[in-house]
């Protein structure tokens, strides 16, 4: 059958990332279902959506936390983000469902060049505004250190330009919420061999959350070969062929030599039929987990792609990497049984 | 050629070459490992407003969501001073007679004028180009067979006048000709309109009894019957066909169409072409093709390492000859912005294809017969 047609379905209410730090070593998968009840300091959550403009309460208790207002000369507390209610000890506020990026500093950003201007780039990175790549934050071909000259503002677009992806980290923050990004890392830089996702980011709702590891390998079933996966904080992922860097170890004391002269490189290198298909699969995985409402990180993402191998391993016939809406649930039934 | 998309999406030359190689294999790996004629799933329903005549809903898997609202209104027809209908009716009356009532089989004509249709677009004027190609290529495939218009008739002196609402609620993420043309196939199936108790040229007068309206398709159980045409977006990419393509893989298209198909109800004299078919067998109709302008053509090209100076590459002395090298440097790896025009035999396939017995276009009318009507 070429198209499914389905019944609409309620939406889903996406997943609650745990607000207090200790919950990053309990190990196991946390999916929404499991609420552990630890009294006190937990954040409670309720399940219900509420709607901007909807009274919370009248209750002269509670104190009005992010997404909530209180109007003058009364002690309702009104919604203004639609989204679910949380309330840590006294404090009620309101997680929105979908909201956009906000950029802080330390995160691994993956981002558009949008605008070239004469000594700096504007990257869309998912955030309510552009924000600024410097001339000077980057890594000349070749390793080079020195200032930059007007010869490199006259070719700042053999660098980057409009439309280019990259992968970079928040170096400093403005007055009015933009950021300031830096590619100057190995780590870091123009982005090609693969396939370009967005979702939702940290803002709220599924989506990408923040974890020890943004950036990993994973060795792909079916003679994939290996897959880079990079997860931008602010909800943007590439999926990527994996390219073994050469040098290796002596990195940091001969920089020049190992920021190879592809990094500015627009041109991919040859990427197999099996990786092409193992990478589609990857992004089915994540695509899944967004649409349920689940959290995207390392883990998540692993086990995903090896239920997904498995469910297609069990289906009889030709391999398909396609997730359709029932190897999805067959997917999340495994994922939920782990 | 309609214009392209409604907004340039901006992709990376790399992420072009990607998914152009990608697509160019046999058989083609499109970004969410699908075949190469498999829709995404969409969510679909009918009958969500109540006060229209006739509605529906669709969202696709990409977010975009569109709701469609028909109103049918009685107006007082033109005069036609025209005596010999008697002709127009030997062609199209035989064929007529099939689904309709014998009663009205005399006489029946239908103007264009009798259909209004609007599209709104978010972030677009009434007047700007993309929801004026978008309802007049609607509106050419609703009218193409002229039988559509014979519906609103309901006698010498009165018809229905129809107004068809098409509303995208979400942005135009990708080309949406696609999805409002299901919605409006939904919502024209789930259109009813009030029973008539007047007879022949009196002053209509209908029953109020909402449950004993009629459809305006009506749907005869176990007959073939006459369906509202539905639009397909097909792209190709090198000798690739692909269907209902995201809005990466329309950034790479070669050629892209519109192809409207609809479906007859047998003709009286085709009794033969029944035994063959067989039964559950549908009889397409190519109603209409428009080609659209690919996206693809606006992207500048990928510049290969070799003339590259970030990657140890030497660029060429002036612009012109930079851009012509780029321009005639075919490399692996490296995107390059279709040229020239679509290949007759291409566009050939790419028709056989969608109205092929079995093919994509009996799927999704398939499909669409079994979304719950009101």
């Amino acid at each position: 059958m070429a198209i499914t047609i389905l019944a609409p379905a309620p939406a889903i209410i996406p997943y609650q990332a745990e607000s207090s730090p200790d919950d990053s070593d309990d190990g196991g998968v946390d999916l929404q279902g499991d609420v552990s009840m630890r009294p006190a300091k937990r954040a409670r959550h309720s399940r219900e959506i509420i709607t901007p403009g909807e009274i919370i309460t009248d209750d002269a208790q509670w104190m009005r936390g992010h997404g909530t207002y209180v109007a003058a000369s009364s002690s309702e507390i009104i919604a203004t983000v639609a989204g679910t209610v949380q309330k840590t000890n006294k404090l009620l506020s309101v997680r929105p469902l979908r909201a956009r990026y906000t950029p802080e500093i330390g995160d691994l950003v993956v981002g558009r060049i949008i605008e070239v201007q004469s000594k700096r780039w504007r990257v869309d990175v998912g955030a309510p505004v552009l924000a600024n790549l410097p001339l000077s934050a980057i890594n000349l071909p070749g390793g080079i250190l020195r200032r930059r000259t007007e010869t490199d503002e006259l070719q700042i677009r053999t660098f980057f330009s409009e439309g280019d992806l990259l992968v970079a980290e928040v170096q400093a923050l403005y007055q009015d919420g933009s950021a300031s990004l830096h590619t100057r890392s190995l780590k870091y830089g123009k982005l090609r061999n693969g396939v370009f996702m967005s979702v939702s980011g940290v803002g709220g709702g599924g989506g990408v959350v923040r974890a020890r590891r943004q950036v990993w390998t994973i060795d792909t079933a079916h003679g994939g070969g290996k897959v880079d996966v990079i997860l931008g904080v602010n909800g943007y992922i590439w999926i990527s062929k994996h390219v073994e860097v050469t040098g290796g170890e002596a990195a940091i004391t001969r920089i020049e030599e190992s920021v190879s002269s592809t990094v500015y490189s627009s041109q991919n290198d040859a990427i197999e039929r099996e990786t092409r298909r193992e990478m589609a699969r990857i992004g089915g995985v994540i695509q899944l987990l967004v649409t349920e409402g689940l959290r995207v990180d390392e883990d998540m993402v692993m086990k995903g792609y090896e239920a997904a191998v498995e469910v297609d391993n069990l289906n009889t016939g030709e391999s398909n990497a396609y997730l359709s809406v029932e190897k999805g649930q067959e997917v999340l039934k495994l994922l939920r049984g782990i | 050629m309609a214009p392209s998309s409604t907004q340039q999406i901006l992709l990376s030359p790399a992420e072009l070459s990607y998914i152009h190689t990608s697509l160019s294999l046999s058989p083609p790996i499109r970004p969410d490992a699908r075949t190469a004629s498999q829709f995404r799933p969409l969510v679909a329903e009918t009958d969500i407003l109540p006060s229209t005549n006739g509605s529906a809903r669709i969202c696709f898997a990409d977010g975009t969501e569109a709701i469609v609202g028909i109103k049918a209104e009685v107006e007082k027809s033109r005069p036609i001073y025209q005596q010999n209908v008697e002709e127009l009716d030997l062609s199209a009356g035989a064929a007529d007679d099939e689904d309709e009532d014998d009663e009205v089989g005399n006489g029946v004509k239908g103007l264009n004028e009798w259909v209004e249709l609007s599209v709104e677009i978010p972030g677009f004027r009434d007047d700007d180009s993309m929801p004026v190609f978008l309802s007049a290529m609607l509106s050419e495939a609703l009218l193409a067979d002229g039988d559509f218009t014979k519906r609103l008739w309901i006698n010498r002196r009165f018809h229905w006048k129809l107004y068809l609402d098409i509303l995208l609620l979400s942005q135009p993420l990708s080309y949406p000709l696609p999805l409002l043309s299901l919605t409006t196939h939904l919502a024209l199936l789930s259109t009813r309109l009030p029973k008539l108790k007047s007879e022949l040229d009196e002053d209509p007068l209908f029953d109020d009894d909402w449950d004993a309206s009629e459809f305006l398709y009506p749907r005869a159980v176990g007959k073939a019957r006459t369906r509202p045409p539905v639009t397909l977006l097909v792209m190709a990419v090198q000798e690739n066909i692909i269907f209902d393509p995201s809005k990466e893989e329309l950034a790479v298209a070669e050629v892209v169409l519109a192809v409207s198909i609809g479906e007859m109800s047998p003709p009286s004299g085709g009794g033969s072409m029944e035994v063959d078919s067989g039964k559950g067998e549908r009889d397409l109709r190519l109603l209409a093709i428009r080609t659209i302008d690919p996206p693809s053509r606006l992207t500048h090209s990928g510049v290969p390492n070799t003339l590259n100076t970030a990657t140890g590459g030497s660029a060429a002395g002036t612009s012109e000859q930079n851009s012509s090298q780029r321009e005639s440097v075919v490399e692996e790896g490296v995107w390059q912005p279709p040229r020239g025009g679509a290949k007759r035999k291409l566009i050939a396939a790419m028709i056989s294809k969608v109205l092929e017995r079995g093919g994509v276009a009996e799927e999704v009318l398939d499909g669409l017969d079994a979304v719950e009507l009101g």
